[in-house]
Parts: C-alpha cells; sequence; structure tokens
C-alpha cells in the first residue's frame, strides 16, 4: 500500500497548476495594489478553509477562523515564496490557529472544570443539514476518525491535495500522509459495511 | 467493500475525484474503473465523502473575511507617497532658511567689514598701507572698498609680513597693475612657502574701537 504513487508524483496533480498559477498572478496584483485580487483569492479559497474548519472539529466561530486565517496570510505574503501552493499554505495558517484555539479552550474548559461528558459532539450543530441517510452514515464514520485522520482524509477526498501538500499542511511526511489516509479510508469502510 | 488490489490505480481515486489528473494518467485510471467494481465502488464512496463534507460546512460570508483584510501594500504606499513629499519640501525650506541665515550672516559681517577678534573687539583690519602708495590710490581704495559687497578682510601685521612691501603693491588691485608690477607680484607668489600657512605669524593688531572702516584708522 505504502508504495503506491503519491498524488503529486506523475499523472497526480495536473490538474491543480493553472489554479496555482492563478493564485500567485492575484497574489502579484494585490501586491500592485490591485484590493480586488484580495476577494478573489478569499472566494477561491474561503469555502476550502471552511471545509477543513468544521471537518477539524472547528463548529461555532468559521467565520472568524477563515478570516484570521486570511488576516494573518496577507500580513505575512511577503515571506510567501510558493515553494506550496497557495492554498496547501493557508490550510497550515488554519491548522495553526487551530491548534491554538484548542489549546485556548483546552484552558478554559480546565479552569471551568467541565466534564468530557458534557461536550457537544463535533457534528451535533449540523444534524439538520445533512438529511441523507448515506451522508448522515458517512458524517458519523468522519466523526470517529482520529484527529489526523480526519484532517489527511477531508484534505485528501475534500479538497484533492496531494500527500505532498497534505504533508506540508499538516506538519508530516508524504509517507505518513499516505498511511493516515489508507488507515481512515479502511475505518470508514468498515464503519459503513457494519 | 472490498478494496482493490491495485494499489497504484486505488491511490489515484481522488485525484480522478477532483479532475487533478493529466490526460494520459486520467485514461489509465478511467479504464481500470471501467472494469474494476471494487473501483467504482470506492470512488462512489469519495463522492458521498466529499458531499457530505461540502454540506456540512456552513456558508461563509465572504464580505466579513475581505473587510478584515489588510489594504494592498502598493496602495498603502501611494498614500505615504504625499507624506513624503511633504518632508522633502520640508527639507529643502530647512536648508534654504539655513542657507539664507548663513548668507545674512555673512552679509551682515561683511558689511561691518571686521572679523571678531579676542574680547569680542571688532576690528577692521586691512592691507597695509605701503609708504608708496599715492593719496590718489588710498582714496581710490577706499571708494573701492566702500562699494564692494564682500569686502575681503586682510591682517595687517606691523611685523614681517608673507608679501614684502618692495614692490609696493600693498594696496593695490590687480586689475591696477602694469605689467612690471604684475611681474614682481608672481616673482614673490613663487617665493612663498608651499605649504599653506594655517596659524597667522604672531602679530601685533591694532584695534580701532570706534569701528571705522576706513584704512587710515590704523
Amino acid at each position: 500500500m505504502t508504495d503506491a504513487p503519491q498524488g503529486s508524483g506523475p499523472g497526480g496533480g495536473g490538474g491543480r497548476g493553472g489554479d496555482d498559477q492563478r493564485d500567485l498572478e492575484l497574489i502579484a496584483q494585490w501586491k500592485a495594489g490591485d484590493q480586488r485580487a484580495a476577494s478573489a483569492l478569499v472566494e477561491r479559497h474561503a469555502a476550502a478553509l471552511a471545509r477543513f474548519a468544521v471537518a477539524s472539529g472547528e463548529r461555532n466561530e468559521v467565520d472568524e477562523l477563515v478570516q484570521d486565517t486570511f488576516v494573518r496570510a496577507f500580513n505575512s505574503l511577503d515571506g510567501f515564496r510558493g515553494d506550496s501552493s497557495f492554498r496547501t499554505w493557508l490550510f497550515t495558517i488554519e491548522r495553526r490557529l487551530l491548534l491554538d484555539r484548542r489549546r485556548a479552550d483546552k484552558r478554559r474548559r480546565d479552569r471551568l472544570e467541565i466534564q468530557e461528558d458534557d461536550a457537544a459532539t463535533e457534528y451535533d450543530a449540523l444534524d439538520s443539514v445533512v438529511a441523507d441517510e448515506t451522508e448522515r452514515r458517512m458524517r458519523d464514520a468522519v466523526t470517529r476518525l482520529s484527529p489526523t485522520q480526519r484532517e489527511v482524509f477531508t484534505l485528501r477526498v475534500g479538497e484533492g491535495l496531494s500527500y505532498k501538500e497534505i504533508a506540508d499542511a499538516v506538519g508530516t511526511t508524504e509517507g505518513a500522509a499516505r498511511v493516515h489516509y489508507h488507515n481512515a479510508m479502511r475505518a470508514v469502510k468498515e464503519f459503513l459495511d457494519e | 467493500m472490498n478494496d482493490c488490489l491495485n494499489a497504484e490505480m486505488r491511490d489515484r481515486l481522488p485525484d480522478l475525484l477532483h479532475e487533478r489528473l493529466e490526460a494520459s494518467a486520467r485514461a489509465a485510471v478511467m479504464a481500470h474503473v471501467d472494469g474494476c467494481a471494487d473501483c467504482r465502488d470506492e470512488l462512489e464512496l469519495l463522492r458521498v465523502a466529499r458531499g457530505t463534507l461540502i454540506k456540512a460546512t456552513p456558508r461563509v460570508d465572504l464580505n466579513f473575511i475581505v473587510e478584515a483584510l489588510p489594504k494592498a501594500p502598493s496602495r498603502a504606499r501611494a498614500l505615504s507617497v504625499p507624506r513624503r513629499r511633504v518632508w522633502t519640501d520640508w527639507r529643502v525650506a530647512a536648508a534654504a532658511v539655513l542657507l539664507i541665515a548663513g548668507g545674512s550672516s555673512y552679509s551682515l559681517l561683511g558689511r561691518h567689514g571686521g572679523v571678531v577678534v579676542r574680547d569680542t573687539l571688532v576690528a577692521q583690519v586691512s592691507p597695509p598701507v605701503t609708504e608708496s602708495a599715492t593719496p590718489e590710490v588710498q582714496q581710490a581704495e577706499s571708494a573701492r572698498t566702500a562699494e564692494a559687497p564682500t569686502p575681503r578682510p586682510e591682517v595687517v601685521a606691523e611685523g614681517p609680513s608673507e608679501v614684502s612691501e618692495t614692490s609696493g603693491l600693498g594696496t593695490s588691485r590687480l586689475g591696477d597693475l602694469n605689467e612690471k608690477q604684475l611681474k614682481a607680484l608672481l616673482t614673490e607668489i613663487d617665493q612663498l612657502s608651499p605649504s599653506p600657512i594655517t596659524e597667522p605669524d604672531p602679530v601685533t593688531l591694532r584695534v580701532d574701537t570706534k569701528g571705522t572702516t576706513s584704512p587710515e584708522g590704523l
């Protein structure tokens, strides 16, 4: 399984090059003073960032998280060298923000001494949105994944990122990302087959 | 649901879903999927998973995000340009004021025709009046000194001077000299020390406390 070619290998990632190039053009336009380029970049990537946020367990302040991600990205755009795609870079920033929020939430929960059993499950608020039975079961299957598996599965299936891009975003290796993906896929299949 | 034994093809299914495969790779994967029920099932599972992730995500308010973004750097730089011009204008104005003040001071000093000597005495020092100078020459010199906008004060010493008075040129202007006098002056210049003298020779100044400008005051 681990010998399988990467998504970014031969034949993989062929459809993203144009998108990446367009991102670089928009970044250059923004640096040249075109504020509309910033709006275009937000329009291209905000939904993906929101999906990643939700899949990672963020429920209440998705807009704020995505906004913070873009603000931080644009403030440090000079540090973006294009080694990875702009979208991957955004995922990296958002993931760091998510981790910071979780640490802050954990400290707050510890202070309030809230029992873990009292916490709502991550997708409870979305029950009304997902009506289809198959999708509901899929949602449950994804919910049962470990946080890392869920991140990798979301980026691979939801966003189509290559293992290399996932590794950059999550801070791991391509091999580890591939293993996490296949473990996640096996877990999802097993849950759906029950 | 079984896993396809062709791990390579199975690994590319998400890329096929997101249309990230090049044409040749896409054709190969499609050909495999057409003949592989396991991969068709997994591809369908991926479609459902992707749809679920999209549906589970609330709609993002793009305007809310865009409003918080920093302004484009070049625009911010452009806004600061007028301020830079103001700063440049201020510096030019300051330089002009300094030049005017300096020029006025110099002109004022020149008008008084003196230099500040010890004990804040302002003295009018002039070239030595040689005995050979005729009264007409002295009178003309006085008139020129009064008319000159920036007179050149010279320190006059009673003692030995660098320029001897043998040529009788002490009070003459170059324009008033004849050829013989000019040659004599050049000869004296040639005999001068090549190194500049930074400190004047010890001299005794005659200080005219009345502040008259006439060389006769000495």
